[in-house]
């Protein structure tokens, strides 16, 4: 009996301690340079990339952006022409980023640059895998567009009961789509009270100001 | 669709814990149902990857936990393992996760003669 107990070995560890190790480091990195951070998560087409090229344009060098894409360098290539510097992290197929990814992407981006005050990383287009991974951000953002539909709220709890804000995008299509605004602010309201929404476009700047606003409101 | 990347994290924690590669007969974990993972993938996943790098052919038992939520109408403190769940007391639909992303390795059993390393 005693040889049958000696061969379970308890190990009680979170699989994500390391991943949220390096988001400490990271979080500490930016603290110490006076950057807030966002990380916004959305499925593949809800228009991150649309929204931080406004964001872009409002903010310009105060803004820095980390890309995650699964392929291709065509979504830092946007955000630089709109007006900001911006890193590109292929994962080659990782479907989130990590915060060993940030902090290696971190390296390629002058976080003494004068009047840096904001970073956004752009994660993989998911709604599930990232919403485990704390990159060392500030404010966690989970983004649906209208042609999505309003039910993917209650859909992915585990992004929409977690993040700081909820951006409905794409709203200029609200009268041609089935998508119940209300519903979707009530639902995410209804397992996650904290949490501050935005509706917008970025195509028609609907709303973009108001948003870039509270984000400045949070800069130290 | 991360689970291959958790199941090799899974693998990383179990070594170093064990100081090695070690014949393992169950591996023990919990998963909380805002995890955001599919237990089914993670079994699929940990038990290749288990095998390929010399752990042997562990079965994964998962402990399914459910999360604790708060209701925002009566305060009263509740488990459920969906959100879409209305407070047993009050009915009310509107609720504050307290817990339920927990994912973790609580334990490994090791095959008949079998000993750590470290």
């Amino acid at each position: 009996m005693a040889e049958e107990k000696n061969r379970k070995v308890k190990i009680a560890e979170k699989i994500l301690d390391k991943n949220d190790l390096m988001a400490a480091v990271n979080r500490e990195l930016l603290s110490a340079k006076g950057i807030f951070s966002i990380n916004l998560i959305s499925s593949p087409g809800a228009g991150k990339t649309t929204i931080l090229e406004y964001m872009a344009g409002y903010f310009g060098p105060r803004m820095a952006v980390i890309e995650g894409d699964i392929q291709t360098r065509r979504d830092a290539e946007r955000v630089e022409r709109a007006g900001c510097p911006a890193v590109q992290i292929e994962t080659g197929g990782a479907c989130h980023l990590d915060a060993l990814a940030v902090k290696k992407a971190l390296e390629s981006i002058d976080l003494d640059a004068e009047n840096l005050d904001l970073l956004a990383i752009e994660n993989v287009g998911n709604l599930i895998c990232p919403s485990g991974y704390d990159l060392g951000e500030n404010m966690k953002i989970g983004l649906l567009s209208v042609p999505e539909g309003d039910d993917k709220v209650m859909k992915y709890p585990s992004l929409f009961s977690t993040v700081d804000v909820f951006l409905i995008n794409k709203i200029d299509l609200a009268p041609y789509l089935d998508f119940d605004v209300d519903r979707a602010i009530e639902e995410c309201r209804n397992m996650n009270p904290d949490v501050t929404v935005f509706t917008l476009s970025a195509k028609t700047g609907e709303g973009m100001d108001d948003f870039c606003i509270f984000l400045e409101s949070n800069f130290h | 669709m991360h689970e291959m990347t958790l199941a090799q994290d899974m693998i990383r924690i179990i070594e170093r814990t064990l100081g090695g590669k070690v014949r393992l007969e169950r591996v023990n974990v919990t998963i909380g149902p805002l995890a955001g993972i599919s237990g089914e993938s993670l079994r699929f996943c940990f038990t290749e990857i288990a095998r390929l790098e010399d752990f042997g052919e562990p079965e994964l038992t998962i402990n399914y936990t459910k999360a604790r939520l708060l209701c925002l109408d009566c305060r009263e403190e509740y488990s459920s393992d969906d959100l879409f769940h209305c407070c047993p007391r009050c009915g009310s639909i509107r609720k504050r996760v307290l817990s339920g992303r927990e994912f973790t390795v609580d334990s490994v059993e090791l095959e008949e003669g079998e000993e750590p390393d470290g």
